[in-house]
């Protein structure tokens, strides 16, 4: 809401307070609100407030060709791109019924796995940083910035990859990428030390967060949470195993969970999902090598691209839970109708708003963060 | 187990006359049904085959049959079986029941389509408005409402000069094609 | 390390003596400094402007229309070489970086640069819009990032495949050589325009073909068709014997194969039947008559298609033709293995349904004067073209068995006998060249079952003035092909010619580019 809108209205005495946490707040995630109702520092009612980063993408998406919207689509989740460009390949080339070759399949493979990598450090950095624990998130953000330094590498963009194209991938690994990968997720594996030291095993960090924001089983599952944040609630369910897509069904990894749906069980799932995500990089890395053939099926000549009539459900497992898409094809130029589902959907509106009540004022934020949350992609 | 439950359910699904049944692959089956009967469907699935995730609810404009499609996404974690559930709903009508008492995750989803569809849910815990707060046009997710139009209307496109431009236009050049007399996806509209 | 946390464990009381080993580590830093961006990188545009022919692929792609075209007079603006002046400027403050503009630019004249950070002083920048050149911007140069490569290019290089008769078959007989597309092929190489207008403007009658080609890739042939009778009504004849400048034009040709255009029109005509076209084209019929009356002399293209515009027009049109049929150069210069006379009489028919009235057999001086046509109509047109055939004048060439190669080819079209030569030289390395030494193959192929004829062309085999698949055809049948050869003398012995005198040339223009071969 703006400010020039905003009427104070006279309220009946009462001991109880509204509070606009948010657009502009460093406890919030994004350009976010959550307007809360305290009566001392107790939250009486949450209300989420989105609106402040609506791009309408998915009417944009309505307005452009196939081809020209793979540079929207990292637009809609920033901290995890790669999963929407894949989503958006994905749907298009199941309502073609194009086939992808392998390669491009390991190479999204990989790089869906590093840039999960790159979200969980961002979000050890802000989780750390609603507890007034610093470090993590310039650590976070450091160690980062070298997986994006591969990403430079790779596709020529830190954030914005646009790497993915329906058929895909734009062009094959430049050379020594491969090595570069596995060295620098060795060092990044060295550093995990180092944040159990800073963040797990701290016990100001434990005790900040244990017990704070507990959601169980039946509630996760009525709210339709999903993702690492119901892994948390000691259900193992993830796309990735359950509903596998690209080749993730020849890969071997473990779902870790934890039992108690607090904000800590929510980190340490994380902490452990990096051990995976390192199995996985690593069995990549070995096989990526001996599989050639194409980066990408041939495709039509982009202005003149008509996808056959249809629709389509695609899902994938982004680094916040279960993220898909709904896309339906007219037989035209462009899509009819592209819908965005992501996790954060859930989880920073209803899963909050439930979580914040009879929560203290100064744990809202770190709900807030340790749920994920992901306001771009509530907005779109 | 869960592939027997898949063919139990493919069975009754399909001996049931007012149901479109097909399964698309594996793990995707879509359902047709009239807009009556979705809510009996979607209880005796999450009651009966452990369709508890309600994926998400999507919302198409078919302007030119004058219909929304509902379409509800629904997953089974024992199954490993996701459901669409297809329904058309009248333009003119606009108004629909929630299910929030089977899917109570579906508020976000009920909300959103009524701010970018003007689609009225009965039920459903808030129909205020979420994202478009100060958005008093039609909805924008309407295949009849044109984001570019507006756009060309309510604002005006950058006029830049700069020194090359200005150098060009005396030698007698200067700007031959806007962007958005040749944008592709514009023109094919026509 | 373990995968679980104890989070009970409390730690030893020492546990934060650990971050003295910090005090060891190196310091992460990242520098501000201009830095040189990875080999792929998505930086700033770089155009390289001898080689952007300004077609505006990039434009249409663009995601967030942040391409303007701009009109740089200084350079080169030639429709029939298919390049104009115009070049893209960029509007930094839409651009995405997606590099789209990139992966589709025809000619591969887009690439961005590995600048990572631009920096510049204020007089050097007073907007985001930018005319980028090769150097990079503001003369900084740090050169090409994400460029053209193979696994990248979006652009389909690869023609659909033409079925031919082959050789063999088709050296005895006047039947159409190439099969045309099928529906599928036809779509395939539609589908591969960018709609640039390159073949528009190349074209000498400027005929809609981005829109006939968008027509056909939408499987809308109809519509094809409507494009295409905007300017032309002789499309069956064009979509079979066109010169096709604009797939000389066309920008895919840059690094590829041209789309087929030609055989694209071709595809329409023949894919609706002659019926519809007569129905689409009645669309065009006039609303009103203007009462004027025109008389055109000669029923050639020219003609004809001025009788066509005239009579859309709402004119009254009578055409006063000296032979017995109409089409004139294309019915009598051009062999039937080319154009087949039903395609022709097609397209007049179709010119003859708007209204137009053709006077065959009606030679204008002998059976009507000029004065009757001045007082019968409006304004009179003199379309009678270019009937007479060139001679070398060389010593000789006025002996009774050296012909002119456009009197022969009519000869051949009429189907008279001229008595098939065993033996025979044709000089000149033109299409009417190849024309006339085909008719003549298939000719003799007819009469003695054998080919024995030798072209002697004046330009290197490089330089060739005829269509390269013409050549290449030719050759195919058995034609002897002599390049750099100019003619000298005819040599005749007791009133039979024996042979030709050459001279080897060396050049065919003098320094002030007239003809004058040495």
């Amino acid at each position: 809401m703006r400010p020039e809108n905003y009427e104070a209205k006279r309220q009946p005495p009462s001991n109880e307070f509204e509070l606009n946490f948010g657009p502009n707040h460093p406890g919030i995630e994004g350009n976010y609100a959550f307007r809360v109702k305290v009566s001392g520092d107790i939250v009486l009612e949450g209300k989420a407030d989105a609106g402040y980063l609506h791009r309408g993408f998915e009417k944009l998406m309505e307005n452009r060709l196939w081809i020209q919207n793979i540079a929207i689509t990292p637009r809609i989740c920033v901290p995890d791109p790669v999963p929407m460009e894949v989503i958006y390949c994905l749907s298009v080339e199941d309502l073609c019924g194009q086939e992808v070759p392998a390669r491009a399949q390991w190479l999204r493979v990989l790089q869906m796995e590093m840039s999960r990598f790159a979200a969980y450090l961002f979000y050890f950095g802000g989780l750390g940083s609603t507890n007034g624990m610093y470090t993590p998130h310039y650590w976070g953000m450091a160690d980062r910035d070298l997986i994006l330094d591969l990403f430079e590498e790779l596709c020529g963009g830190r954030v914005y990859h646009i790497y993915n194209i329906p058929g895909g991938v734009r062009r094959d690994i430049p050379d020594g990428w491969l090595e570069r990968v596995s060295s620098t997720f060795d060092y990044l594996e060295s550093r995990l030390k180092d944040y159990d030291d800073l963040v797990f095993r701290n016990q100001v960090f434990i005790r900040r967060t244990r017990g704070i924001g507990v959601l169980n089983q039946q509630e996760a599952l009525e709210l339709g949470v999903t993702g690492p944040n119901l892994r948390a609630c000691g259900l193992p369910f993830d796309v990735r195993r359950d509903d596998p897509y690209l080749v993730y069904d020849q890969l071997d990894f473990d779902l870790p969970t934890e039992d108690a749906g607090d904000n800590l069980a929510r980190a340490l799932v994380r902490r452990a999902d990096l051990f995976e995500i390192l199995r996985i990089i690593r069995q990549v890395i070995k096989a990526l090598p001996d599989i050639d053939g194409p980066i990408r099926a041939p495709i039509p000549n982009p202005l003149a691209w008509n996808v056959p009539a249809g629709e389509t459900y695609q899902r994938v497992e982004s680094s916040k839970g279960e993220l898909a898409w709904y896309v339906v094809s007219d037989g035209g130029d462009k899509p009819y109708r592209a819908h965005v589902r992501g996790p954060s959907q859930t989880h920073a509106v209803q899963v909050l708003e439930h979580l914040a009540k009879g929560a203290r004022l100064e744990d809202i934020a770190q709900i807030m963060f340790s749920l994920d949350a992901c306001p771009p992609e509530v907005d779109r | 187990m869960s592939k027997e439950l898949a063919r139990w359910m493919d069975d009754l699904l399909q001996e049931i006359d007012t149901l479109k049944f097909e399964r698309k692959n594996e793990r995707r089956v879509r359902v047709d049904v009239d807009s009556k009967s979705v809510h009996s469907l979607l209880e005796l699935l999450r009651g009966r085959a452990s369709f508890v995730h309600l994926s998400a609810i999507s919302c198409v404009d078919w302007i030119d049959e004058g219909q929304f499609e509902l379409v509800y996404h629904i997953w089974s974690y024992e199954m490993n079986t996701l459901v669409s559930v297809h329904t058309r709903i009248s333009r003119d009508s606009c108004s629909y029941i929630s299910v929030y008492d089977i899917f109570p995750n579906c508020a976000f989803y009920e909300r959103d389509i009524h701010e970018m569809y003007g689609m009225y849910f009965e039920g459903s815990p808030c129909m205020d408005k979420f994202i478009l707060t100060e958005w008093d046009g039609p909805p924008p997710m309407r295949k009849d409402f044109d984001s570019e139009a507006w756009v060309n209307e309510h604002f005006d496109w950058q006029d830049y000069h700069p020194d090359w431009l200005q150098e060009l236009e005396t030698q007698g050049g200067g700007i031959a094609i806007h962007p958005e007399e040749q944008r592709f996806s514009r023109r094919n509209k026509e | 390390m373990s995968k679980r946390i104890d989070w009970k464990a409390l730690g030893s009381i020492l546990s934060p003596l650990k971050n003295v080993q910090f005090l060891a580590r190196p310091a992460i830093t990242e520098s501000l400094e201009p830095r040189v961006a990875a080999p792929n990188y998505r930086g700033f545009h770089l155009n390289a402007w001898d080689e952007c022919i300004g077609c505006s692929t990039c434009q249409k792609v663009c995601d967030n229309a942040a391409i303007t075209m701009v009109k740089v007079p200084e350079l080169p603006n030639d429709p029939v070489k298919g390049v104009r002046n115009l070049r893209p400027a960029i509007d930094y403050g839409r651009c995405c970086w997606c590099a789209l503009c990139v992966d589709i630019c025809p000619t591969a004249s887009i690439s961005l640069s590995r600048e990572y950070v631009h920096t510049c002083f204020e007089e050097e920048i007073d907007s985001y819009f930018m005319l980028p050149r090769e150097q990079g911007m503001h003369g900084k140069d740090y050169g090409k990032g994400w460029a053209k490569s193979e696994d990248a290019d979006m652009v389909d290089l690869h023609r659909q495949p033409m079925e031919e008769v082959a050789p063999e078959d088709r050296v005895d007989n006047f039947e159409e050589i190439v099969a045309g597309f099928t529906r599928q092929q036809a779509i395939l190489e539609a589908s591969r325009c960018v709609q640039c207008g390159m073949c528009h403007d190349s074209c000498p009658t400027h005929m809609h073909a981005p829109e006939y080609i968008r027509a056909i890739w939408q499987d809308d042939v109809e519509e094809a068709v409507r494009q295409m009778y905007r300017s032309n009504p002789f499309s069956h004849v064009c979509g079979r014997v066109c010169t096709h400048r604009c797939e000389t034009a066309c920008s895919i040709g840059r690094r590829g194969e041209p789309i087929a255009i030609r055989w694209l029109k071709r595809y329409a005509m023949d894919a609706v039947p002659h019926e519809r076209i007569r129905e689409i084209v009645a669309e065009q019929k006039p609303q009103f008559i203007s009462g004027r009356s025109i008389g055109i002399i000669g029923a050639g293209p020219a003609g004809l298609t001025a009788a066509f515009d005239l009579a859309r027009q709402g004119h009254s049109v009578t055409v006063y033709e000296a032979l017995a049929e109409a089409g004139g150069m294309t019915r009598y210069g051009i062999p039937y293995y080319r154009l087949p006379p039903e395609a022709l009489d097609n397209d007049v028919d179709v010119i003859v349904s708007m209204g137009v009235e053709i006077r065959y057999n009606t030679r204008v001086g002998s059976d009507i004067t000029m004065e009757e046509l001045q007082r019968q109509h409006d304004a009179v047109l003199l379309a009678i073209g270019l009937q007479m055939g060139r001679s070398t004048r060389i010593p000789g060439s006025d002996h009774a068995r050296v012909f002119r190669a456009v009197d022969l080819l009519r000869m051949a079209g009429a189907g008279e006998d001229f008595e098939t030569p065993r033996q025979a030289i044709v000089i000149g390395g033109g299409n009417v060249a190849m024309d006339i030494a085909r008719t003549l193959a298939r000719l003799q192929k007819q009469h003695y079952h054998e080919v024995k004829i030798t072209v002697l062309a004046m330009e290197r085999e490089a330089d060739f003035l005829a269509d390269p698949v013409e050549i290449r055809e030719a050759r195919e049948e058995g034609i002897h092909i002599i390049d750099a050869r100019g003619p000298r003398e005819v040599m005749v012995e007791n009133d039979e010619l024996t042979g030709l005198k050459t001279w080897r040339v060396k050049a065919i223009f003098d320094e002030q580019g007239r003809f004058a071969p040495t």
